[in-house]
């Protein structure tokens, strides 16, 4: 069988899911971080396949590039905020900090 | 060599449209340096802030009536637009002159500078998510935002629960956003197009599978419902909104909010409707999904959910959050209507909705900075300890309910009017039966105010001349808007046009 | 089995097999080497997918910025030597009902997925998509463009600030 545009799809939705699973089950917030990447990740994969069944549009070329600037602003910013709770907490374990309860 | 001819001249009428974002831009550079310059004054960034969404209030004002798809359909500025960039404008304002007052701030080993700067990047986040018409200018509008309110939540960094709320809001917030995109990416495949407007012509022309259209949808909801914090992506809301400088904690529930619902508007309106120009009546709606009762149903669970469990908070930040996603809840419930009435009335809503809660989350902060304490119990005797600010807040709290004569009152009236119209009569009843519930909790805090340690010799709280200006300056528009709503819902009618293309 | 089947095999179980490491393996440093070749094979797949300018961002942002990124954040928030660095443990019966629920996603996704039918147009291959790009990025999305380097700068500014030493 051709390789066609549901086999990338069928890679990119294998891998939302397990960036699902990740974000859901892991506890350490960096964890978290690697499982939304693979979403990401995953969005883009669609966003190119798209693109290049879509008779070569360059729309979702430029989506990706977008995600993948996004990404790594967010990254950032998320590294920092757990670098933060870590002074603070000295751990960065999700669910342990948990002060606010209510 | 590329022709681009075509390009420049609608960039030019683009740029000369962007002023009031350029405006926010140039401030942003300018606070960021000056605040450098002068490290003395805490507040030097503040001003440069208030003084530059003055200028681009002026801009602003100078757009109405323009109709126009911006810079290849990336942004679209139309009056609908206008209105809420205006209802973020005046809360960003508000939230700046609040944070002068905050010892909360303050008293943080900080460096205040950020912090003004940061508002003003968020608020141009904002007003890009306002006028977005294509989904990568949405997604970059949202982190946009998003980035700098996460910086803002956790802006007091070595206290716990602060840099706790930001931890919290920003992987939600992430993983939200990586869901959203996963639908836009989606809905990409489903149309080939990018951009709203050709989005809508081609599911007009074609027929599109609903699955996939459904779920992609309710991944881009995602996105637009954690802003507003509608259930179930409500759920970083109550921690964030205790956690983070009660100043930020009202920006969010006001500004991200109107920037939520004016791009979930926009995206319904511009990409999920068959544009029939000039009709007030239902839009018509495309492919073979009922988005009136996806709206609906999360109307439901978000007022539900948000008054049922606001009846339970002790802690006044927790109680006003569960209360805002109670309020999400109301707009929803016009959103669900699908028609330019809906629309209309949450405008009306949301105008009334900024003077109110940015009202009560200042009395909130004022009894804060007096009493270290943000718990109902401590309210007790409010209501004599401070008279002016216990009638105020008694005011504020009636709004929110929605009980005549405050503004709330009208705003509800709008809401509910517009949902009866259209047939809904389910969910107004749903949604009057859930304004009862809310009747409890405001109503308790107004006990205890007035009803609580009458006896008790407490000392009277003494607040400054100006805070008191500020707070009467929202009080008496809540009140007076309950009565004189004329001139707010004629701007509102005149607003409600969202531009949907040619 | 010609070349780019036996490629795209290759790279879409490389990507597969080490995502599903990133999810499931305790020592967070193995999670983030296996995050390099998910990005890897990912990239791979661009090449697949004639997004050549793709391929590279991929490679330099992902694994030269962004993992790099993610290694540090480590480093500085566990103890590499010490048990530390495993994650912590979460119930059984909610793993199960995560891993439940994943699978149900997964297969919804690819019922969706290789049931639905997708916009689909002739393509064109081009020798290369970097002029395209530059192209949409400076006239079309030139707004988006603009906003992103807003948006970059407001991240330096946020995360310098909440990063850096008390004063």
């Amino acid at each position: 069988m051709e390789i066609g545009l549901t086999h990338y799809l069928i890679i990119s939705a294998i891998l939302f899911s397990l960036g699902l699973y990740g974000i859901i089950t892991r506890k350490h917030a960096i964890m978290v971080l690697m499982g939304l990447e693979l979403v990401l990740n995953a969005t883009n994969i669609n966003f190119i396949a798209f693109a290049r069944y879509g008779g070569m549009n360059i729309e979702g070329h430029i989506a990706a590039i977008f995600v993948i600037i996004l990404a790594a602003a967010e990254a950032a910013i998320a590294l920092a905020i757990v670098l933060n709770i870590y002074q603070n907490f000295r751990h960065v374990n999700v669910d342990e900090v948990d002060n606010l309860k209510g | 060599m590329i022709d681009i001819s075509h390009i420049t001249v609608d960039l030019v009428k683009s740029i000369s449209l962007f002023k009031p974002e350029t405006t926010l831009i140039a401030t942003f550079l300018l606070a960021m340096i000056l605040d450098m310059a002068f490290k003395k004054s805490k507040n030097i960034a503040g001003y440069i802030a208030i003084a530059g969404l003055l200028i681009t209030a002026i801009f602003l004002f100078e757009q109405t009536g323009a109709n126009y798809k911006a810079f290849s359909s990336l942004l679209v500025v139309d009056s609908f637009g206008q209105f809420m960039k205006f209802i973020v404008l005046m809360s960003s304002l508000i939230i700046i002159v609040f944070s002068f007052f905050s010892d909360e701030l303050h008293n943080a080993h900080t460096k205040l500078g950020e912090y003004y700067t940061l508002i003003i990047g968020m608020t141009f986040g904002m007003f890009l998510l306002v006028g977005s018409s294509n989904l990568i200018m949405i997604y970059v509008a949202i982190e946009t935002m998003s980035i700098s309110s996460y910086v803002l939540a956790g802006y007091t960094k070595e206290v716990k629960r602060a840099s706790e709320a930001s931890l919290k809001y920003v992987i939600f917030g992430a993983v939200s956003s990586g869901i959203m995109i996963y639908g836009i990416s989606i809905l990409f495949g489903l149309t080939g197009s990018l951009n709203l407007f050709e989005i809508n012509q081609f599911l007009v022309a074609n027929k599109v599978a609903t699955i996939p259209l459904l779920l992609s949808g309710l991944m881009i909801l995602s996105g637009f419902g954690y802003k507003i914090s509608a259930v179930p992506f409500h759920f970083w809301t109550p921690d964030v909104y205790e956690g983070a400088p009660v100043t930020i904690t009202a920006y969010l529930s006001v500004a991200s909010k109107a920037a939520g619902f004016a791009v979930l508007l926009r995206f319904f309106k511009t990409g999920l409707l068959d544009s029939i120009p000039g009709t007030s009546e239902a839009w018509q709606l495309l492919g073979s999904i009922d988005w009136h009762y996806v709206i609906a149903v999360l109307a439901v669970l978000t007022m539900t959910l948000g008054n049922l469990v606001a009846v339970w908070q002790t802690n006044m930040k927790r109680l006003l959050a569960y209360s805002s996603i109670a309020h999400a809840g109301y707009l929803l419930m016009a959103v669900s209507v699908m028609n330019d009435n809906g629309v209309s009335a949450v405008l009306i809503y949301f105008f009334f909705y900024m003077l109110m809660n940015l009202g009560a989350f200042f009395v909130v902060q004022l009894v804060a900075n007096k009493l270290n304490s943000e718990e109902v119990e401590d309210y007790n005797g409010l209501g004599y300890r401070s008279p002016v600010l216990g009638v105020c807040m008694t005011v504020f709290l009636i709004s929110l309910t929605g009980l005549p004569p405050t503004s709330g009152f009208i705003g509800k009236l709008y809401v509910f009017s517009a949902v009866i119209n259209s047939g809904y009569l389910w969910l107004a009843v749903i949604g009057v039966l859930n304004s009862v519930v809310s009747l409890y909790y405001y109503v308790k805090i107004i006990r205890n105010m007035y009803l609580r340690d009458v006896e008790s010799t407490k000392s009277k709280l003494v607040f400054s001349p100006v805070t008191i200006a500020i707070v009467l300056l929202l009080a008496v528009p809540t009140l007076l808007f309950g009565v004189y709503f004329t001139p707010i819902i004629e701007w509102a009618n005149y607003s409600m046009n969202i531009f949907v293309g040619n | 089995m010609d070349l780019i089947t036996i490629a795209f095999y290759f790279f879409g179980a490389l990507t597969i097999v080490f995502g599903a490491v990133v999810v499931f393996t305790k020592n967070i440093m193995h999670a983030a080497f296996s995050l390099l070749f998910t990005f890897f094979g990912i990239a791979g797949l661009y090449v697949l997918l004639s997004a050549d300018f793709l391929a590279i961002t991929q490679i330099m942002i992902y694994i030269g910025g962004i993992l790099v990124l993610i290694i540090f954040g480590v480093m500085l928030t566990t103890r590499i030597t010490g048990v530390e660095v495993k994650s912590g443990k979460i119930g059984k019966v909610q793993l199960a009902v995560a891993g439940l629920l994943t699978v149900l996603i997964a297969a919804t996704l690819i019922m969706i997925f290789t049931t639905s039918n997708w916009y689909t147009a002739d393509s064109v291959p081009l020798n290369s998509t970097v002029n395209e790009i530059g192209t949409a990025l400076l006239t079309n999305y030139l707004l988006a463009f603009e906003a992103a380097s807003m948006l970059l700068l407001i991240a330096i500014v946020g995360a310098a600030f909440i990063a850096r030493k008390k004063h």
